[in-house]
């Protein structure tokens, strides 16, 4: 930190004086959702800020913090009350080293698979329900990465990401002590996305976690197919594939409809090694899980969108309907003259 | 032990990237030639418009929907940003960057 409060005045005396030079931007989402399950109903407001601020030429610090309210009537009845956490998503400096290699010394998303780092932002993702297997090897690692694009020829683009994270337990900044890497290759002709995730655990049980992730959008229709599959030693195994298909092309009342997006995801979990206790507080399921989601979203704006789902979970402690209704909006915001 | 061999490697990885960054010329407004690909030449605006457009659908429409365009300063932020999180190519910001700023 010593040496970032030393760096900081000197990268801001090397920022350009040309009129076109990157502004600091405020961005980020807010959100409303009420959620419900076996007759109880969670009201869930969440705000996620995020800071952008470029330095010089090559530089960004970025940082995301989340609030989420959990908001239940007690049991008997009574006015809606709770809790609001608060985290520190990220909170890195970002080195743009060359065109193929970017530095981040941080605190940085964990890039395990597609979802954590791409996909979690309310106003992105299609089901506000995350997948069951969202937990698996993700989340949030302080340390440094090397991540970078490249494209390989005309026709794929290979990407990757490689890091190492010490352990922190520090409030709101906590992490494992851990190494992974995943790569990925994009095929920018039929809009295909495979890749692959390693990380190992180098504390407690050491264990180690793999996963595949594959996405295609097809050109010829409106459809995003997407799906990962993750394997812990530790905290169990499971897969989800999802579809998004927005109406653009029907026919009849097209005013409405393409503005309009369905969504569906089948999902599975077999649970790992974790204790009940354990595996809650990762927030995975407790057993064996399968579950079924079907959603709509109607699109306002590119940035505000009102969205729902109902989805059913099934499992050996009981089959539960889960329904989420809410609105999604994506603000960003310049912070110094545009002009 | 096998933590810090991981954070040397990496530390060393970094270094020698740092040191090849520093022997590329960066930003000249034109997309550079592909390390390992065939060059693409765009001849006029109407070229980088059609591919800018098709590299902006093909990689922001990977995650989200297309969103509308910026003020210049704050696209070159979130240019920035995007690279960072999405791993887009170089060559492919810079297509794109041009393109939402027409």
């Amino acid at each position: 930190m010593a040496a970032l409060s030393l760096a900081i005045p000197v990268l801001l005396t090397a920022q350009s004086t040309d009129t076109e030079r990157p502004v600091p931007v405020l961005t980020g989402s807010l959100g409303f959702f009420t959620n419900g399950w076996n007759g109880q109903t969670q009201l869930e407001p969440v705000a996620t800020p995020v800071l952008l601020v470029p330095l010089g030429e090559r530089w960004l610090i970025e940082s995301r913090g989340e609030f989420e309210g959990d908001f239940q009537r007690p049991a008997g009845g009574g006015a809606f009350g709770g809790t609001v956490t608060k985290e520190v998503d990220y909170a890195q400096v970002d080195f743009i080293a060359n065109a193929n290699v970017t530095v981040t010394v941080g605190r940085f998303l964990t890039p395990f698979g597609m979802y954590n780092e791409r996909m979690y932002p309310i106003w992105i993702r299609d089901l506000q329900p995350t997948p069951l297997i969202f937990p698996i090897a993700t989340g949030s690692s302080d340390g440094v990465m090397l991540r970078g694009g490249i494209p390989a020829s005309n026709k794929i683009n290979v990407n990757y990401a490689v890091y190492f994270s010490t352990l922190s337990t520090i409030n709101k900044l906590d992490s494992d002590r851990l190494t992974g890497a995943r790569i990925g290759f994009f095929l920018p002709g039929p809009r295909v996305e495979i890749g692959a995730s390693f990380q190992q655990h180098l504390q407690e049980e050491r264990s180690r976690s793999v996963g595949v992730h594959f996405a295609w959008q097809p050109n010829r229709v409106p459809l995003n197919l997407r799906s990962e599959y993750a394997w812990s030693g530790s905290q169990g195994s499971g897969y989800w594939i999802e579809a998004a298909y927005r109406l653009s092309q029907a026919q009849r009342w097209q005013r409405v409809l393409r503005h309009t997006e369905v969504v569906g995801r089948g999902q599975q979990y077999l649970a790992g090694e974790l204790t009940a206790s354990d595996a809650a507080g990762y927030g995975l399921p407790t057993v064996n899980a399968r579950q079924a989601d079907l959603g709509l979203n109607y699109y306002f704006s590119d940035g505000l969108k009102a969205t729902g789902s109902y989805g059913r979970r099934f499992s050996v402690s009981g089959d539960v309907d889960l329904w989420t209704v809410g609105i999604a909006y994506r603000f960003a915001l310049p912070l110094g003259r545009t002009q | 032990m096998n933590g810090k061999a991981a954070f040397v490697g990496l530390l060393m990885l970094g270094f020698l990237f740092a040191k090849a960054a520093a022997r590329q010329p960066e930003g000249s407004g034109v997309p550079p030639a592909k390390s390992g690909a065939s060059v693409q030449v765009f001849k006029t605006e109407d070229d980088f418009r059609t591919e800018g457009e098709k590299r902006f659908r093909a990689n922001c429409g990977r995650c989200h929907q297309s969103p509308h365009k910026f003020n210049p300063r704050m696209m070159l932020t979130i240019e920035r940003h995007m690279r960072v999180r999405a791993l887009v190519t170089d060559e492919d910001m810079r297509l794109i960057v041009r393109y939402l700023s027409q």
